[in-house]
């Protein structure tokens, strides 16, 4: 519980960061959608743009002239910003005991191993919680003056789980990196390493039609906006796939760190 | 220069280089490799394009963007190792300094016989080359890339040189800006977060303003400064935007070496 507390309390500064970030994004972008609300031309455009360019642009499916498919087409930029974020707090939190020398006093307390894992992985999955929330309350204040309907509402809800879904991907994955890497510095590589590569294969999987198949490899691609927008709900497979690597890496974390030698 | 530190720190970042290289070597060519399918579709939607008002093409970034064409297309997908190419600068520039304070290395340094504007001196120089090692392999697997890929379709060769030119220009942004951030707080504690935030945020915002053609956001990030599309466009650069990039680029050092020299070091305890 000590570990908890301390935890949260030396990850509040990153989360308010992180805060201010999204919610300048947020009204930022909100305030430009104002240009083009409600505009058909746009719309007729759109229709007669190629696929391939607007998956690389992140605006398939999306009529961008209604708050909705705006907001379809923010999703990816709320993905990313919580994939970073949480690989950070997943895999610094771990780290930084070495990295600040601390690790030898944190692990001579009269708590398990485990334990100390558990502590701080509740802390960083309380963080990933709120940035979420900070993330869903910045853009209800920032839509009001568009008087959105339900619909858009329950899409916001949507959008916003599968943020956090996307952030437990990662934060699972940092976690991992952060026991099992030996050396501390590596963590925080590796992680800018894979959010990078997910990334652009997210990319190259909708540019090309026989590339589909990287679908399965970047988190990015398995919660699409397109299709939350058309289904109203998080894809099965996908949610399964999400919950075995985080189990997973949750899993080999805690084997991890168990037994690891410490960098001193 | 202090041909010690020089060596050590190159030989310590020699690795990340590597790393770094080889990924956007694989990136570049790979995106590349996509180029002949994608062509066709461009070419169609070139003609679709033509029938709308030329604001409304304006306000997505269309209108200078023609993805049909070898050099149109590379400034597509330099976009992405320009993102590369930033955390990798940002995180050279964040790290230069601020890590010998984290690993308590900074008094053992400073005890040397070499001045400080020395010690950064040699830093710099050893970030520029691996940069510059950086630079070369984006170069060379750029022309293999368009060389493989192009399938007979002409390119402007001086537009090419202007393009792989900005880059450099970009990563010093990067590098001195990174830098004097490091200097300006009171202690970088890990640099990642740093040059990802950096990398990231900016990228983010050129995004913006490419949808949204908004202007004032040209101003503040890199990625307009030297927007590979208006350089294919114009076979150009945008004059007042790279000269304000590299001002920055100026001042951050300046204000690094000034910094630099009246830091208070934390000695180990």
């Amino acid at each position: 519980m000590n570990i908890f507390i301390h935890e949260l309390k030396s990850n509040l500064k990153s989360l308010l960061i992180w805060g201010v970030i999204v919610v300048v994004l947020i009204v930022m972008a909100v305030s430009k959608f104002s240009a083009f609300a409600g505009d058909p031309e746009l719309l007729g455009m759109l229709d007669s743009m190629p696929p391939g360019l607007l998956e690389a642009l992140n605006m398939r499916a999306f009529n961008l002239t209604t708050l909705s498919g705006f907001y379809g087409v923010m999703f990816i930029y709320f993905g990313l910003m919580g994939a970073i974020a949480a690989a950070m707090w997943g895999s610094g939190i771990i780290s930084k005991e070495e990295r600040d020398k601390t690790v030898e006093f944190s692990l001579v307390l009269p708590v398990t191993r485990g334990r100390v894992v558990t502590a701080k992985a509740l802390a960083a999955l309380v963080n990933c919680g709120a940035f979420v929330l900070i993330t869903w309350a910045g853009s209800l204040v920032a839509v009001r003056s568009y008087n959105p309907d339900q619909a858009f509402y329950s899409f916001l809800a949507l959008e916003m789980q599968a943020m956090l879904a996307i952030e437990l991907i990662f934060l699972a994955l940092g976690l991992l990196l952060g026991c099992a890497m030996k050396q501390y510095k590596l963590s925080g590589s590796i992680a800018v390493g894979i959010i990078l590569v997910t990334y652009f294969v997210s990319i190259a999987s909708v540019m090309q039609e026989n590339l589909d198949f990287l679908k399965y490899f970047t988190p990015f691609r398995y919660f699409d906006a397109g299709e939350l927008f058309r289904n109203g709900r998080m894809d099965g497979t996908y949610l399964l796939l999400s919950a075995a690597i985080i189990v997973v890496c949750v899993v080999g974390a805690y084997m991890a760190y168990g037994r690891r030698d410490l960098y001193i | 220069m202090s041909s010690n530190i020089y060596r050590h720190e190159f030989r310590a970042r020699l690795g990340s280089v590597l790393i770094w290289s080889l990924g956007l070597a694989f990136l570049i060519v790979f995106f590349f490799s996509l180029f002949p399918v994608f062509a066709d579709q461009a070419a169609l939607m070139n003609e679709f394009l033509a029938r709308y008002p030329q604001q409304l093409r304006a306000a997505f970034g269309l209108d200078n963007m023609d993805l049909a064409s070898v050099l149109g297309f590379y400034s597509f997908i330099l976009l992405f190792a320009e993102l590369c190419l930033a955390i990798q600068a940002g995180n050279y520039g964040f790290g230069l300094v601020s890590i010998e304070e984290a690993e308590l290395t900074a008094d053992f340094l400073l005890s040397k016989p070499v001045s400080r504007t020395r010690v950064l001196t040699s830093k710099l120089l050893a970030a520029l080359t691996s940069l510059a090692v950086t630079d070369l392999v984006v170069w060379v697997s750029t022309l293999a890339a368009i060389f493989l890929f192009r399938e007979g379709r002409e390119f402007d060769r001086p537009t090419l040189l202007l393009l792989l030119v900005s880059l450099v220009i970009f990563q010093l942004f990067f590098l001195s800006v990174g830098l004097v951030i490091s200097l300006l707080v009171r202690r970088v504690r890990s640099v990642t977060p740093y040059s990802l935030g950096l990398g990231f945020g900016a990228y983010a915002l050129s995004a913006f303003s490419g949808v949204f053609g908004e202007v004032a956001l040209e101003l503040i990030t890199p990625f307009k400064h030297l927007d590979p599309a208006y350089i294919v466009r114009h076979a150009a650069y945008d004059t007042p935007l790279v000269l304000l990039n590299v001002a920055v680029t100026l001042v951050s050092l300046a204000v690094s070496y000034w910094l630099y020299v009246r830091r208070d070091i934390p000695a180990v305890s």
